[in-house]
């Protein structure tokens, strides 16, 4: 696997995270699920890889955490956009457009 | 924003990290169990539901590591695990430890010492406020000026050669133009000296430095009281009463820091001063070198009997300094001065140069402008830089040889940990943090070895310099910057290379090696790379050594033969004694009365032969030329002759020949036709096989002294040792200060308390300005030579003795290593002697390797050493050939231990090693 490959999909599941949990507030099993709807099944993130990128994007302030009671009167961590992590979708969703639209007309050529 | 939320994280992970540790231990728990009872909801088993939502989650450890991994300030907290790693391993072997901790004090040490006195002479920044806004004012012109007479003290760098001549000196009236330019100098300040001036009313009379300056001199510095007052402009008026400012270090020393000092009145040059102040305790000096004890203003000039001023008061002998004002470039200030410069130098009532000369002014930045003993110094420090450079790289050498042999010990750690997981980044952070923690540990103990060196080197130097000399090793932010930027580029140095050693380490390969770490015979392959690099290290090690062995070599040579100079005189056991009466008010009358006396009663002392005086020292760095005139000479020009003023006695008491004619008598001294004895050298070039007995000569104008020569004298060493013997004339003494000579029968220095306490019972007021043997002012001229030729031998010595531990390590670890194979080769009926042949031949390899890369380096090197040596050539022969033998011979008994070592080793033994 190259390294444009890792980057690209690191970017991309930060994007989709960010997606994922939209205005609402949502714990890691919740985004898990939410991304494998909204991706109509093509991604399924296992915990190995959205633990990490939930700290770390917890760490540079695009998510905010606290915790409270899940569905089934359980303690979960949840996680929700901060007002930096909502202007970071605009940014990432810009640079994913630049990106697809590229391979697209690559692929096309 | 981002960079705040990143610290937030990383102080709470670092700090609290429990905490931040059970929420992802209780995240992880929540995702597993909410699988889990999903799954019971469905009908699962409870048990099964756990296990296979555990196994989906992915192995909880190793995702919170993951996790951990991504926190903010890992970084940190690794670096904290490595420094507590490395500590251990460290303190687990003491040996190691310490000697790479010693040679690397002694390697940062010397280097941190010869900086602090680059720092302290070189780069020290002139102890007043905003120094950088302060210039100096720099003629330059095509030629030296026509009339004036231009005095200079060593502030500056005068430059005379060629095309193009240049100095600071400057008349009054060009200060008191630039004071006036306000839009251009905030402020500006003219000084001369320091001027030896007689102290009284003190105690015993003594020798003090005063340096004259306008009243504006502390206010233009910025430079506060830290007791009464400073100078001000009113105290530099004409007719003003005479007032003196103390240094603060001549306060403490010869006041003893009384504050009552203010108001007490001293007698400088027999007139009275009052104290008003002392300056602040920062204040040090201006020119680097050049401290003063006293400030006196520049009206005090006359009374002080100076006359440096010349004629008229049209003397060029003010150093001017401005500074500059509010935004005002040095560029625009330059363009703005240079119209009124010229003007004044151009057309004034003595113009000083034709309009073709092209005179200008430069704004020098003070900091660079003020030479002091920059200018004398900078030449042997650069090379003393050099040199201690060579000795850490060997120093660096030397230790990186031990890590690579440590490190071969280590390939197992190293294979665990790369097995296990660590990436060779982190294996090479770990190995980095441990050569940094030793030479961090080797720079702490280092600075010791600085500061102590540095002191010594200091006092060295002022011990041989003509004033004195306040030289501040103390380390500042510079020497501290220095010290801890080479102590990191020193553990990066010799940790580079065993650090990317240990991650290349093929775990695979480690393993099969059996348990004991015992080397098989056959496993040379893979492991070719350390005997080769290790070797290079001690060859590397060799080869600077012979170029600083060179070096000293040289220097050492130069030195002999220095001290077999024929000087023309005896030089040994004379004791100098330098006296100025006229500074406490003598006349010309009275003075030659006190000599005369003082001749006899020196003479008289026991252990005295003899006792003469002269205006001078021979060989003190002080030498009186004039341009004179012969009698009957063909040529129109004038030729310079250095000149000496002397008391009845002199030849006899110097031990110089009288070879032709007589001596000078007192019948010569006290009056009577002015006569002269020249030397030898004077007739060879003036004369052309003239007669010279009877001939005359002098200034071409005919109205100065004409001397009529009355004997002709052995050529003898005035200026330097080195140069060739000069026409001289030694003509009778009849005013100024005096040089006494004794030509004693004991050692010099026993003769000291005898020799003052004779001039004080003649007259307590007139002081002893100097004592010093003839052998003591020669060594002073020899400064650089003896610096240079003392530090490199004892860096030399470093640097060899290091070479010799490295390849006695080097040697004794092979040995080590190859026990096994050297058993087989004896049980296999190898002799002892092949087997001691072997090692040797492995060292002398290494030492005639380096030995040869050495030699190339030091021919190239010895060229930077030119200007010092004498009689000894930069590629000296015999420096060239008993350098390597001697390093040769040294480096061959490092290598016969192990060696011997090896020859002693038992078969049987060897073969069950393992």
């Amino acid at each position: 696997m190259g390294k444009n490959q890792t980057n690209l999909l690191q970017g991309t599941l930060d994007l989709l995270i960010l997606k994922a949990i939209g205005d609402g507030e949502m714990h890691g099993l919740g985004v898990s699920r939410r991304i494998e709807q909204i991706t109509r099944g093509t991604f399924q993130v296992k915990p190995g890889s959205l633990f990490p990128a939930l700290h770390r994007m917890e760490e540079a302030g695009w998510l905010a955490s606290f915790w409270g009671e899940s569905e089934n009167n359980r303690r979960a961590k949840y996680y929700r956009r901060t007002k930096v992590g909502a202007r970071q979708v605009g940014i990432e969703t810009k640079q994913w457009a630049t990106i697809a639209e590229a391979m697209a007309s690559a692929l096309e050529a | 924003m981002r960079v705040l939320s990143w610290m937030r994280a990383a102080v709470r992970n670092l700090f609290r990290r429990e905490q931040a540790e059970a929420e992802l231990d209780a995240e992880v728990r929540a995702w597993v169990d909410a699988v889990a009872e999903e799954r019971i909801a469905s009908g699962m088993a409870a048990q099964e539901a756990r296990r296979t939502a555990l196994a989906e989650f992915g192995g909880a450890e190793q995702v919170k590591q993951r996790v951990r991994d991504t926190r903010a300030g890992t970084g940190v907290q690794t670096i904290w695990q490595d420094l507590r790693f490395a500590l251990r391993m460290l303190r687990k072997s003491p040996g190691f430890t310490t000697v790479v901790v010693l040679t690397l004090a002694l390697g940062i040490g010397a280097n941190t010492a010869i900086f602090s006195l680059v720092n302290a002479v070189l780069l020290q920044s002139i102890p007043v406020k905003h120094p950088e806004e302060l210039v100096v004012l720099r003629w330059s012109a095509h030629k030296w000026p026509e009339s004036p007479g231009m005095a200079s003290f060593g502030d500056c760098k005068m430059r005379g050669d060629g095309a193009e001549a240049s100095a600071c000196s400057l008349p009054y009236t060009t200060f008191q133009e630039m004071e006036d330019r306000r839009e251009v100098f905030a402020a500006a300040t003219a000084f001369a000296g320091p001027a030896e001036l007689d102290v009284a009313g003190n105690g015993q009379a003594t020798i003090a430095h005063g340096e004259l300056v306008s009243g504006s001199y502390f206010e233009t510095l910025g430079v506060p009281a830290a007791v009464g007052r400073t100078l001000a402009l009113a105290d530099d008026q004409p007719g003003a009463t005479a007032v003196a400012v103390l240094d603060y270090g001549y306060w403490q020393s010869a006041f003893g820091g009384a504050p009552g000092v203010v108001g007490r009145t001293i007698r400088l040059n027999n007139v009275v001063f009052t104290i008003v102040g002392v300056a602040d305790r920062e204040f040090t000096r201006l020119t680097p070198g050049k401290p003063a004890d006293l400030y006196m203003t520049l009206t005090q000039e006359k009374s002080l009997g100076l006359r440096w001023d010349g004629d008229q008061n049209a003397g060029w002998w003010l150093t001017v300094v401005g500074r500059l004002g509010p935004g005002v470039k040095r560029t625009q200030a330059e363009a703005a001065v240079n119209p009124m410069f010229r003007n004044a130098v151009l057309h004034g009532a003595k113009p000083a140069w034709k309009a073709v000369d092209d005179p200008r002014l430069m704004l020098i930045p003070a900091q660079k402008g003020l030479m002091g003993f920059r200018g004398f110094l900078s030449e042997p420090l650069r090379l003393l830089m050099l040199a201690v450079g060579m000795v850490l790289l060997i120093a660096c050498a030397n230790v990186a040889g031990l890590m690579l042999a440590r490190s071969t010990s280590r390939e197992r750690e190293m294979a665990v940990r790369l097995a296990l997981g660590a990436s060779r980044r982190r294996v090479i952070q770990q190995v980095l943090t441990e050569s940094m923690l030793l030479s961090l540990a080797g720079a702490a103990l280092g600075a010791l070895v600085a500061y102590a060196g540095a002191s010594v080197l200091a006092a060295f130097t002022s011990a041989n310099w003509y004033e004195p000399l306040v030289i501040d090793v103390r380390p500042d932010a510079h020497v501290l910057l220095f010290m801890i930027g080479v102590a990191l580029v020193t553990g990066i140095g010799f940790g580079l290379a065993p650090a990317l050693r240990g991650a290349r380490t093929r775990a695979a390969a480690e393993f099969s090696r059996g348990t004991t770490g015992g080397v098989p015979l056959t496993s040379h392959a893979g492991r070719r790379r350390w005997p080769g690099l290790g070797s290079a290290l001690v060859v590397v090690q060799v080869a600077l050594s012979i170029v600083m062995l060179t070096g000293a070599g040289l220097l050492l040579r130069t030195l002999g033969k220095l001290r077999n100079v024929d000087a023309g005189f005896d030089t040994r056991n004379i004791l100098l004694v330098w006296i100025d009466p006229t500074l406490a008010g003598y006349d010309k009358a009275r003075a030659m009365d006190l000599y005369d006396n003082l001749q006899s009663r020196l003479a008289a002392l026991p252990g005295v032969v003899s006792a003469s005086y002269s205006s001078d020292a021979l060989l003190d760095g002080n030498i009186w030329t004039q341009d004179v005139k012969v009698e009957g000479q063909t040529s129109k020009q004038t030729e310079e002759l250095q000149m000496l003023r002397v008391g009845p006695r002199y030849f006899e008491t110097m031990r110089m020949p009288v070879m032709r004619g007589r001596s000078l008598g007192a019948a010569d001294i006290r009056g009577g036709p002015p006569v002269a004895v020249v030397n030898q050298a004077f007739v060879r070039k003036f004369l052309e096989g003239r007669d010279p007995i009877g001939l005359h000569f002098g200034s071409d104008d005919k109205k100065a002294t004409q001397w009529a020569i009355v004997g002709v004298a052995r050529d003898a060493k005035y200026d330097s040792l080195t140069d060739e013997d000069a026409p001289t004339a030694y003509v009778p003494l009849a005013e100024g200060g005096a040089a006494f000579a004794l030509r004693t029968a004991m050692a010099p220095s026993a003769l000291i308390p005898g020799v003052r306490k004779t001039v004080r019972d003649l007259d307590e007021n007139v002081p002893v300005m100097r004592v010093q043997s003839q052998s003591e002012t020669i060594d002073r001229l020899l400064f650089n030579q003896r610096l240079l030729a003392r530090l490199l031998g004892v860096f030399a010595g470093l640097g060899l003795g290091l070479a010799c531990i490295g390849l006695y390590g080097l040697l004794s670890y092979e040995v080590t290593r190859r026990t096994r194979e050297i058993g087989v080769r004896a049980a296999l009926g190898a002799q002892r002697r092949n087997v001691l042949g072997l090692f040797l031949r492995r060292g002398l390899v290494m030492v005639v390797l380096g030995s040869g890369l050495g030699l190339a380096s030091a021919a190239m090197v010895t060229r930077l050493l030119a200007s010092m040596l004498y009689g000894v050539k930069a590629l000296d022969p015999v420096t060239f050939v008993l350098v390597p033998v001697l390093l040769t011979a040294i480096g061959m008994a490092a290598c016969l231990l192990p060696a011997s070592r090896a020859m002693r080793v038992d078969p049987a033994v060897a073969l069950r090693y393992e």
